[in-house]
């Protein structure tokens, strides 16, 4: 079977190339000018942040932040924390009792400070000189409990870098430049 | 200058592979298990609760039947109906399905069903969190009760001959009412007095079954404990522990939902690590019904390894008269029906 010849003469390698390059040029500047214009117009500035709702809790933020310890901190949401006595985002998996003991914790660094409340409630609170970011409450909290506790990029610390060195390596896409006038997501819906 | 040869590469084939190409990064990219592979998942400081995530195959008491898939999306709940029909809680419906799965008729609610029970008669009880609504056989709304106390979270609902049985994790109480909804009392409340420590709901998971002893069987979650109630509010007796292994109850808050099986055994069904077990009145374990890795999608949704929305993960177990359980995961979105192994 044979393809019946076409008017047009064909086109040459270097003909697409040349053409596909003219194409993608005029894409990008689009592209460029599309997101440069609305933030010029409000002459906004734009800050690193967490979307807790894409956060896989894998680590990096403790390692990849340019500052030791990272700019990522646990945070606490009050309003959906059930305060509980067995916290899943204070303890390990298996703790020998239900107190303070280093080893019952699974913070690395005793950054989550326990506090009594009324039987059985207790308070969680995060030390953030302690905090290191590494999302092992996190991933305790949310997956057992209402998922109060998530990460953020706290601005009193962060240098907000042009090219945030977690942001590169962030397993769950994440990151998010969002408005400095509105640096945080609040959570406010429990995950259970 | 020298003309460049003709090249093989039609455009088209061209473009052809180049958009092959992408589509399989995108797949990828979204591609859970990809993701979970990733570097980051290899986390010096993940809560690994791994070793809990299979179970002993000589636990394994129950042989899956079949499966089927719900008609609606955002499912939460089922429950069956003295005629055989099954009552599916999903998004703003309330769905009949039979017991092969089939959808039959369903009733529009304005807010999503939380949970639903239907009395012997007939009678359609559907909580919209903060009341309940009341259809007849036919479908025919025919009242609505609104919640006793403010800040109501109606999670679970029995409907008996004579009364209506309303777990209410917002005020961590069971509102005891006659059928035309009047309050007779209620159960759970914390009282020292009476012996009763109260219900610790961290998460809105209250259930209510009634047991072949004519007694109440209501998961105290937070406290990782069934207990049993008389219909006029004593507590009768407890049990269950907190931890990670195959007879306690893992996590802040478990178990979730209950069912009674015909010879009183008890069910139940746990959140985090998805599991659901069978348990003899007294509280000893008697087997599993499934474990972590018979709900894969679930328990990567709990893990957190699937990107959005997963506010709802929790499984819910209901049995039928012959000792079948049915186990919807709103994950999977799929009701899979489980039947006793022969035991030896």
């Amino acid at each position: 079977m044979t393809t019946p010849p076409s008017g047009n003469p064909p086109l040459n390698r270097r003909q697409f190339l040349r053409d596909g390059a003219r194409v993608a040029a005029l894409t990008g500047l689009g592209a460029l000018f599309g997101l440069a214009a609305p933030r010029v117009a409000r002459g906004q500035k734009y800050v690193w942040q967490i979307d807790p709702t894409r956060c896989v809790y894998c680590g990096q933020c403790a390692t990849a932040c340019v500052l030791k310890p990272s700019a990522v901190k646990c945070v606490q949401s009050y309003p959906i924390c059930g305060y509980c006595d067995l916290c899943t985002g204070y303890f390990v998996p298996e703790p020998n009792a239900l107190n303070t003991g280093a080893e019952n914790q699974v913070c690395p660094t005793a950054a989550i400070e326990r506090r009594f409340i009324e039987d059985p409630y207790y308070e969680y609170n995060i030390n953030e000189d302690l905090c290191i970011g590494c999302a092992r409450c996190v991933e305790g909290c949310t997956r057992f409990g209402n998922g109060s506790f998530y990460l953020q990029v706290r601005h009193d610390r962060c240098v907000n870098c042009n090219e945030c060195s977690i942001a590169r390596v962030c397993a769950g896409d994440a990151f998010r430049r969002v408005p400095a006038d509105q640096p945080y997501y609040l959570k406010t819906t429990a995950h259970a | 200058m020298k003309p460049s040869p003709p090249t093989s590469l039609s455009r088209r084939a061209f473009l052809r592979t180049g958009g092959g190409l992408a589509v399989a990064g995108w797949a990828l990219a979204g591609n859970p298990a990809a993701r979970a592979a990733a570097p980051g998942r290899n986390n010096p400081w993940a809560y690994d609760v791994s070793a809990y995530e299979t179970t002993d195959p000589a636990l394994l008491a129950y042989t899956e039947r079949r499966r089927f898939k719900v008609p609606r999306a955002e499912a939460r709940r089922l429950t069956r109906g003295p005629d055989g029909r099954w009552w599916l809680c999903a998004g703003h419906y309330l769905v009949a399905l039979e017991a092969d799965g089939r959808p039959g008729p369903e009733i529009a609610l304005s807010a999503p069903a939380r949970c639903a029970a239907v009395a012997p008669d007939g009678t359609l009880y559907v909580s919209l969190r903060t009341h309940v609504e009341v259809f007849d056989a036919q479908g025919t709304r025919r009242a609505v009760w609104e919640a006793p106390q403010p800040r109501a979270w109606l999670s679970g609902l029995l409907a008996t001959d004579d009364a209506v049985y309303a777990a209410d994790s917002g005020n961590r109480v069971v509102w005891r009412c006659d059928r035309s909804g009047r309050v007779l009392g209620r159960l759970g409340a914390k009282d020292p007095a009476r012996g009763i420590p109260g219900l610790v709901l961290p998460s809105p998971h209250l259930d209510v079954e009634l047991h072949p002893d004519g007694r109440l069987r209501v998961n105290n979650a937070g406290r990782h404990l069934v207990e049993t109630y008389t219909p006029d509010g004593e507590r009768v007796s407890a049990w269950g522990k907190p931890g990670m292994g195959i007879a306690a109850f893992c996590g802040c808050c478990n178990p979730i939902a209950l069912a009674v099986l015909p010879d009183g055994r008890i069910v139940t069904a746990e959140k985090g690590l998805p599991r659901v077990k069978v348990y003899h009145p007294d509280g000893r374990l008697d087997g599993v019904v499934a474990g972590v890795e018979h709900f894969p999608e679930n328990a990567r949704a709990s893990r957190g390894d699937t990107a959005g929305n997963t506010l709802n993960v929790s499984l819910d177990v209901a049995s039928d008269p012959e000792g079948h359980l049915y186990i919807l995961d709103p994950v999977a979105a799929e009701v899979r029906v489980m039947a006793p192994r022969a035991r030896t």
